[in-house]
């Protein structure tokens, strides 16, 4: 039978033969695993501490102590490298990506997450439209107090942060001061003023160059799984069909009625004809089935212009990611 | 006219040029890394002093004419592509070397904020904390140790709060990739590899608790104070170094009169013209000295501050113009 001793010497020699990299952990935790089967006395445990910002990882084992309680061996061996070496972190370790040298904090990332998450986006192009609008802002002007306030009335009311205790409760949660919200809000007005601008400033000229986009299309659809979807294209009308799945629900769907520019109804309804119906066609995660309504030709009315406006950004912000340099430090 | 010492994407230089120019003053920015693949040198001795000639971009300078230099972030000196073999590399790149530190050495004009041999000694903190308590600053309990068990002692003489600094930064990698070495505090899982600290030193010292963190850029004998405001974020809170502008707070610092002084007494002492101080305000009030980069960024200070360091450089290098 081997005594506590040998046991603790096979510990320790254990230890200092673990990998140290990440990706070693699994095989360290074989390593450990295999070692108590033939050791169940000791009841060996590994901890891994995985070290924020490094590829380095820490071990401890715990084992128990045949008189009763435990033993934390950790066991660092001489491998050359040097204690300030060892402890340092990852030159990127802070930052989330860099797109045409804007580097982007993981502080930032978060907050943008919130501020931007939309449906039909990647948090991927979010991340790179902020550090692409950051850039693209800079030589805007300062905002204006009105302005800093409607982005702060945004900012809180999307957030639910209604009373002055629920903003100061929201600081201290995400570790920012009162100022540094001040200077975050100051870049977001900067960028709503930037794309207010480009909207403006581009809107005529998109509208000219892609008219047809900006038909005023009335059209109503439903989204949902196929098999309800099916049964209403098989109706003659598929207003009555859809209208009739309101008064009685044929399965889980969502529908909606609209009346927008044809930039702005779904895909798969955007060139169709006055009456046309549509579907069931894949659409995001589920189907779609919808008809038109009523089509008319695209006029250059505020509404439109204001669709135009936001088409021509989204063009500018995607023709910004297809250029630029983008470099994601940890994916 | 000025001669600028620095690489090619420097934005620091981009903020005095214009400076310099309303001045009316003509610049000359050449990067020592261009020598000797792309530019020439000429030193000759001639009673019994040195002539140099600069011959860059397709011009020829005779360095007599640089009434000063500002030494800013020069490359380092680089052969020409057509040098192949790495020994001949590395031969021609130390030749360069050393002899740019002579020409310097003998390049008689004004010097900002010095020559590069004095940069590099004033930048060692066993140097600059000597000088600076000799001055009188409060300066940390420092050691500078490569003895594992002084680690040990050094914890448990800050009863487990203790700092650790590199000695200077000096680039390395992990896998391959960069990493660096900020200052960190000093947990019991670090003491557990103290064996590693044999291999190089570290400087070990009492944690400081801040109130705020003060970068003071002395020119000449102008002192320009910013503090910043680094506690707020988690990010910042033990190095300001992982700075990012929206999270961290700066504002311009009033420095009492006698720390003032004692600023540009430090700079000149180090026979510097110019330097960016770091130092704690402890929330008792106490300015404790960290350390003197003499080389060390400012864009950022003035960009968040409006401190006009920019203006402040221009006029120390345009004040040994002759007028035309």
């Amino acid at each position: 039978m081997t005594g506590f001793p040998e046991t603790l010497a096979e510990a320790v020699e254990l230890l200092r033969g673990l990998p140290r990299r990440r990706e070693g952990v699994r095989a360290a935790r074989e390593s450990v695993a295999a070692w108590r089967a033939v050791r169940p006395g000791s009841r060996a445990q590994l901890v891994v501490d995985v070290r924020p910002g490094s590829p380095v990882v820490d071990y401890d084992l715990i084992l128990d102590h045949p008189d009763g309680g435990a033993v934390a061996l950790t066991a660092p061996a001489e491998d050359g490298v040097p204690w300030t070496v060892e402890h340092s972190t990852h030159w990127a370790a802070s930052k989330v990506l860099a797109v045409d040298g804007q580097e982007l904090s993981v502080q930032t990332a978060l907050l943008t997450l919130r501020a931007l998450a939309g449906r039909d986006r990647t948090v991927h192009d979010d991340l790179i439209d902020h550090c692409v609008l950051t850039l693209a802002s800079w030589e805007e002007p300062d905002p204006s107090p009105e302005e800093l306030q409607r982005a702060s009335d945004d900012f809180r009311r999307r957030r639910g942060l209604h009373s002055r205790a629920d903003m100061l409760r929201w600081l201290e949660e995400v570790g920012l001061t009162s100022a540094a919200y001040d200077n975050h809000l100051y870049s977001l007005a900067r960028m709503r003023g930037f794309r207010t601008r480009t909207e403006a400033e581009s809107a005529e000229a998109y509208f000219e160059e892609h008219a047809a986009e900006f038909d005023r299309v009335s059209a109503v659809w439903a989204v949902g799984p196929e098999p309800p979807l099916a049964e209403l294209a098989g109706h003659d009308d598929p207003f009555a069909a859809i209208a009739g799945a309101v008064a009685r629900p044929v399965g889980e769907i969502v529908v909606h009625v609209a009346d927008r520019v044809a930039a702005e109804v779904p895909a798969p309804l955007r060139e169709a004809g006055e009456g046309d119906a549509v579907g069931p066609v894949p659409y995001r995660d589920g189907f779609l089935f919808g008809a038109v309504r009523r089509r008319r030709l695209a006029s250059p009315d505020p509404d439109t212009l204001a669709a135009a406006g936001r088409a021509a950004f989204s063009a500018f912000l995607a023709d910004r990611r297809a250029k630029a340099k983008v470099e994601w430090y940890w994916l | 006219m000025i001669l600028v010492l620095s690489r090619k994407d420097d934005l620091a230089v981009n903020l005095v040029l214009p400076e310099l120019a309303k001045r009316g003053v003509e610049a000359l920015w050449w990067d020592p890394g261009d020598y000797p693949a792309e530019s020439r040198i000429i030193s000759r001795l001639v009673d019994g002093a040195w002539r140099h000639t600069l011959v860059t971009g397709g011009a020829e300078y005779d360095c007599s004419v640089f009434s000063a230099v500002w030494n800013r972030r020069p490359s380092r000196p680089r052969a020409a592509d057509v040098v192949e073999d790495a020994t001949h590399r590395g031969y021609v790149e130390k030749l360069a070397r050393i002899y740019l530190n002579g020409w310097e050495d003998t390049f008689d004009t004004r010097w900002f904020p010095a020559r590069s041999i004095d940069v590099i000694r004033t930048q060692n903190k066993l140097l600059n904390l000597t000088a600076a308590a000799r001055l009188g600053f409060t300066v940390p309990e420092t050691t500078v140790t490569n003895d594992p068990e002084t680690l040990v002692e050094a914890w448990t003489e800050a009863e487990g709060r203790l700092i650790a600094k590199e000695v200077e930064f000096v680039e390395f990698g992990i896998d391959g990739a960069g990493h660096n070495f900020y200052t960190t505090p000093v947990s019991r899982r670090h003491l557990t590899s103290r064996h590693r600290l044999a291999h190089a030193p570290a400087i070990l010292q009492p944690y400081v608790d801040k109130a705020v963190e003060l970068r003071i850029t002395v020119v000449g004998d102008r002192v320009f104070t910013a503090e910043l405001h680094s506690q707020g974020s988690r990010a910042t809170r033990h190095d300001y170094r992982h700075y990012e502008g929206n999270f961290s707070q700066y504002a311009v610092h009033d420095l009492p009169e006698d720390v003032e002084r004692r600023c540009v007494d430090l700079v000149g002492s180090l026979g510097l013209a110019f330097g960016c101080i770091d130092v704690i305000l402890t929330p008792e009030g106490e300015y404790v000295y960290l350390e003197v980069n003499p080389n060390g960024q400012w864009g950022w200070i003035e960009e968040f501050t409006d401190l006009p360091i920019s203006e402040a450089i221009a006029d120390w290098l345009v004040a040994g113009e002759v007028p035309a």
